[in-house]
């Protein structure tokens, strides 16, 4: 199946964010009073962020599935496209919310898509939350790609 | 991971006009299981083989908040009729009703919080073949009871979790000396609810750290007023403090526990038991992942692990009990676990398994695998 098409397939069924909580992220992330433009690419949604002429970043929400719950998240990136930070938007299962806590997000921190992103390796796990934490690095590793890809191909500039 | 009817693991750019799908039901399938090959050293104990464990998980989502979780678990292949071994079992079965992160409400058949194995005890997760003797004899998991509580994490991003529960008590008369208070679980099926018993747990973690303090409070007399009366007669009441650690290619862990069984003596005249007043001990476990010395890229693992257990189901008794120094355990175990994806493990190891009075002491070789998704 090619990315594309199982993009449409998931879309149609995986939860959204709400829009204060992206807001809220797009905030934190790149101060507030920043410019958010939604751009898209094939199916997918992609927000850029400027301030007065000059690019902050992109961002893109997306979701993994937990133990039996998706998890919907937030990676953004700079102009570099080097990570900014990576958020959880919404968490819905009863266990392995620690994904969500700041001294395990700030380990994807400034990485690009050229580095590796291991759970064990670069990325450590936490115990109890280990299927939270290999979803969530997944699909952060995979939309850090897809990201750089876009902005490499110009698919969004 | 799990499989979700509909839809497998993927990520998407998520479009937001969705919000009408998201109340959607949905019903996901899981599931973990181990096979194990025991071979005790010594004449005439020939090699094992079992299908230890086969258990499915099936949770279901009626809306956002409301969402049914259970484990349903084959012990032992089969069970037959008119003989021994076996078991088909519900090791939890509850109903979750999200309020927000900081507390979801639950009730149904649920895991008391205490220890690591107890709610964590997927094959993959722990080394070893069996689980540690302690999480059988001290800890007795798979520990299931009735009641109702709530889960949640503490806000503002303290790296604070919490659960608590109500269950249904232990029972008296199914304590024993050998194997403490792991036959007074009721496991759900037609349990006494005479001795309401509390449990629960406060952890901490940090990413590669958690640290966990657990409780069981609760009666055991049921309604044998010569063991105990009142609601919280004849009580067991177990503290346990436990801590995992992950750096690079290290990992360690540790749990002790202490319970007291104030009225053991009571117990003990009642039934005809030598139940220890106090149950303590603990383990010690260091794991090396060998993979990092020779493939530093591979994303398989190969940990080499050592544990070490001390621990004592009678390690006070009450008067009229002479203490069996046989049940002051000490068993030491070696092996290693290879795990090509980080839910699926083979496994081996060699056990020594030594008590106080140098009693029955033997050796056992271990190999099994494991799975979970």
């Amino acid at each position: 199946m090619t990315l594309a098409l199982a993009a449409l397939l998931v879309t149609a069924q995986n939860p959204a964010a709400p829009p204060t909580k992206v807001a809220g992220s797009i905030a934190r992330l790149f101060g507030p009073g920043a410019r958010v433009d939604t751009l898209r690419v094939d199916t997918a949604r992609v927000l850029r962020v400027s301030r007065a002429d000059s690019l902050l970043g992109f961002a893109a929400v997306g979701n993994v599935l937990g133990k039996d719950q998706p998890i919907t998240f937030l990676v953004a990136i700079d102009p570099t496209d080097r990570l900014k930070d990576v958020d959880i938007l919404v968490y819905r299962e009863p266990y392995g919310g620690e994904v969500a806590y700041e001294p395990w997000r700030r380990q994807f921190r400034g990485k690009s898509t050229g580095d590796s992103l291991r759970v064990g390796k670069e990325i450590r796990s936490i115990s109890g939350a280990t299927i939270s934490v290999h979803a969530v690095t997944l699909g952060v590793r995979r939309m850090l790609a897809e990201l750089t890809a876009w902005h490499q191909s110009g698919a969004i500039r | 991971m799990r499989t979700v009817v509909r839809w497998g693991l993927l990520v998407v750019m998520a479009p937001c006009p969705l919000q009408i799908l998201a109340a959607q039901e949905r019903t996901t399938v899981g599931g973990y299981g181990e096979v194990h090959y025991t071979n005790p050293t010594g004449p005439k104990t020939p090699p094992v083989v079992n299908l230890a464990r086969f258990v499915v998980y099936l949770a279901h989502s009626f809306d956002e908040r409301l969402t049914f979780r259970s484990e349903l678990e084959v012990e032992d292949a089969k069970i037959e009729g008119g003989k021994a071994g076996g078991e088909v079992a519900l090791e939890q079965a509850f109903l979750d009703y999200r309020l927000g992160d900081w507390i979801t409400l639950r009730t149904g058949l649920v895991l008391p919080p205490v220890g690591i194995i107890n709610e964590t005890h997927e094959p993959p997760t722990f080394n070893g073949v069996e689980r540690p003797g302690f999480d059988h004899d001290v800890i007795p998991t798979t520990w299931r009871e009735i009641g109702l509580g709530a889960v949640g994490t503490i806000p503002g991003g303290s790296g604070l979790a919490y659960r608590v529960y109500l269950v249904n008590g232990l029972r008296a008369d199914g304590l024993s000396a050998a194997a403490g208070i792991r036959e007074g679980r009721q496991e759900g099926r037609q349990a006494s609810f005479a001795n309401p018993s509390f449990t629960g747990r406060l952890e901490w973690a940090r990413p590669g750290l958690k640290i966990g303090g657990s409780f069981w409070y609760g009666g055991t007399a049921d309604t044998n007023a010569a063991v105990g009366t009142g609601s919280f007669g004849a009580p067991v009441a177990l503290v346990s403090a436990d801590a995992r650690y992950e750096n690079g290619p290290f990992a360690a862990r540790a749990v002790v526990a202490n319970i007291s069984v104030s009225d053991a003596q009571a117990i003990n005249a009642a039934y005809g038991k030598s139940v220890g007043s106090r149950i303590a001990g603990g383990y010690v476990e260091g794991a090396y992942d060998l993979l990092r010395l020779v493939a530093p890229t591979s994303s398989h693992k190969l940990n080499a692990f050592l544990r070490h257990e001390r621990y004592d189901t009678q390690a006070s008794v009450p008067v009229g009990v002479t203490r069996d120094r046989s049940l002051a355990r000490r068993i030491t175990t070696f092996g290693v676990t290879y795990k090509p994806t980080w839910n699926t493990a083979f496994k081996g190891d060699y056990a020594l398994l030594r008590n106080a009075a140098g009693a029955g002491e033997s050796e056992v070789l271990s190999l099994g695998v494991g799975y979970q998704f």
